[in-house]
């Protein structure tokens, strides 16, 4: 019985788990490997939760926790008196331009934004929780996370922004060699 | 609600609708239906937030990654409970007869101290202590900690809370001098800020003015004023002209 309901949440919460661990981590090797140990504490310590309904809450709490962790380590996060006031919208890509991009630039993106703001902008991006849910997943106040999620789309805004122009950068336009004056 | 303060608020609405039966969002989504401009940006928003969660949705788990979950969820055995020393019940015990005695003490303890600084040392001390234990607000308090977190917000002007329905509506609440202190938590342009409301009736010795008194205290500012039956309070760790500008 308990085989079967972690088979099930695997299946429903492996993906947008690692899509949120490739947000944070940057790569997709650590982002595998935070996405299995979500797993294996859920194997270890899941059957103490007593809401079944509050399973994929927990799910993204204990990744973003074990991110959080493993960090720690590393580097400093960027501390709330740090922050800067909220820009105005940047000038963004046009649409169109972003739905031509490579979902992996947009990924790119999405992971220049800075730590304390991409965490909720990649919850809410992958629409399947409330602003209400990433609060409780981030242990923030409600307003924090809709502070975040306006910065966090500002700074996204100008990444796409930066990576629209690298992609044209790239591209070399093809010119016509003048024609020789024939003697 | 001005046309800043509804785009602070519609930029958490998702795009897939899921939210269109959140209350939090129904003044803002009405605003964006009346004002054309805002209408355009808002529909603008959604186009660029559709088209980013589509291209993140895109994004597949590696190859192997499930089937590594799940053969390592099989050799992963659950932790049994074991009961530490000190979830003994005979232990416990005598730790509850320690805190029902220190609860007396404190109690009976002579105040020295004046009404209004003593309270001001509690909640200073309690903002300090917010990122232990400052969550819990009911989702009826979103509205005012929305309304807090506007930049435009003149707090001491605008403030207006309905007492009894915000702490049943489970707003967080505090406990001073055997009365309920509600608090709700705000951000200002990356500073926390943390908002204290309690009823007059309940501190007669607490005497406070209309106009906002600001002090510092336990390394933060903080703000005191009162209306005709509340008492308000804000704390935040910045500095004095920092809290001075929400005022």
């Amino acid at each position: 019985m308990a085989g079967d309901l972690f088979n099930q949440l695997v299946e429903a919460h492996y993906t947008p788990l690692f899509r949120f661990a490739l947000s944070l981590a940057k790569n997709s090797s650590d982002a595998g490997d935070l996405t299995q140990q979500t797993f294996f504490i859920w194997a270890k310590q899941g059957h103490t939760l007593r809401e079944a309904g509050k399973a994929k809450s927990w799910l993204f709490t204990t990744l973003y926790r074990e991110f959080l962790r493993g960090r720690r380590r590393a580097e400093r996060v960027t501390a709330l008196e740090d922050l800067g006031p909220v820009e105005a919208d940047p000038p963004a890509p046009e649409i169109d331009v972003v739905t031509g991009m490579d979902a992996n630039l947009v990924v790119a993106a999405l992971q220049e934004v800075d730590e304390v703001y991409r965490a909720p902008l990649t919850l809410f991006y992958m629409q399947d929780l409330s602003y209400k849910e990433i609060a409780e997943i981030l242990e923030v106040p409600i307003g924090t996370v809709m502070s975040r999620l306006s910065r966090g789309k500002a700074q996204l805004r100008a990444a796409l922004a930066r990576k629209e122009t690298g992609q044209r950068s790239k591209v070399v336009p093809f010119q016509t060699s003048p024609a020789r004056k024939l003697s | 609600m001005n046309n800043e303060e509804a785009k602070f608020i519609l930029r958490a609405y998702r795009s897939n609708g899921a939210d269109a039966t959140d209350a939090t969002f129904c003044a803002a989504l009405e605003q964006a239906r009346q004002d054309p401009a805002l209408g355009a940006w808002f529909a603008l928003e959604q186009a660029f937030d559709r088209t980013v969660s589509a291209k993140l949705n895109q994004v597949p788990a590696p190859a192997g990654l499930r089937e590594s979950i799940l053969a390592g969820g099989r050799v992963t055995a659950p932790t049994k409970f074991q009961r530490s020393w000190w979830q003994h019940p005979a232990v416990l015990t005598m730790a509850a007869s320690v805190a029902l005695l220190l609860a007396v003490g404190v109690a009976l303890w002579p105040k020295r101290a004046s009404a209004g600084a003593t309270f001001m040392e509690f909640v200073a001390v309690d903002a300090q202590n917010s990122l232990m234990h400052h969550m819990g607000h009911g989702e009826k308090t979103a509205a005012l900690q929305v309304m807090l977190s506007q930049p435009t917000t003149k707090i001491s002007e605008h403030l207006s809370v309905d007492f009894a329905a915000l702490r049943a509506a489970g707003c967080r609440t505090v406990q001073f001098n055997g009365h309920e202190v509600l608090e709700v938590c705000f951000q200002r342009e990356g500073a926390l800020f943390h908002c204290y409301i309690a009823q007059r009736a309940d501190f007669p010795a607490f005497i406070a003015a209309v106009a906002p008194a600001l002090t510092n205290l336990e390394g933060s500012s903080v703000a005191t004023w009162a209306d005709a039956s509340l008492l308000y309070t804000v704390v935040g760790k910045v500095g004095r002209s920092t809290l001075e500008k929400l005022l």
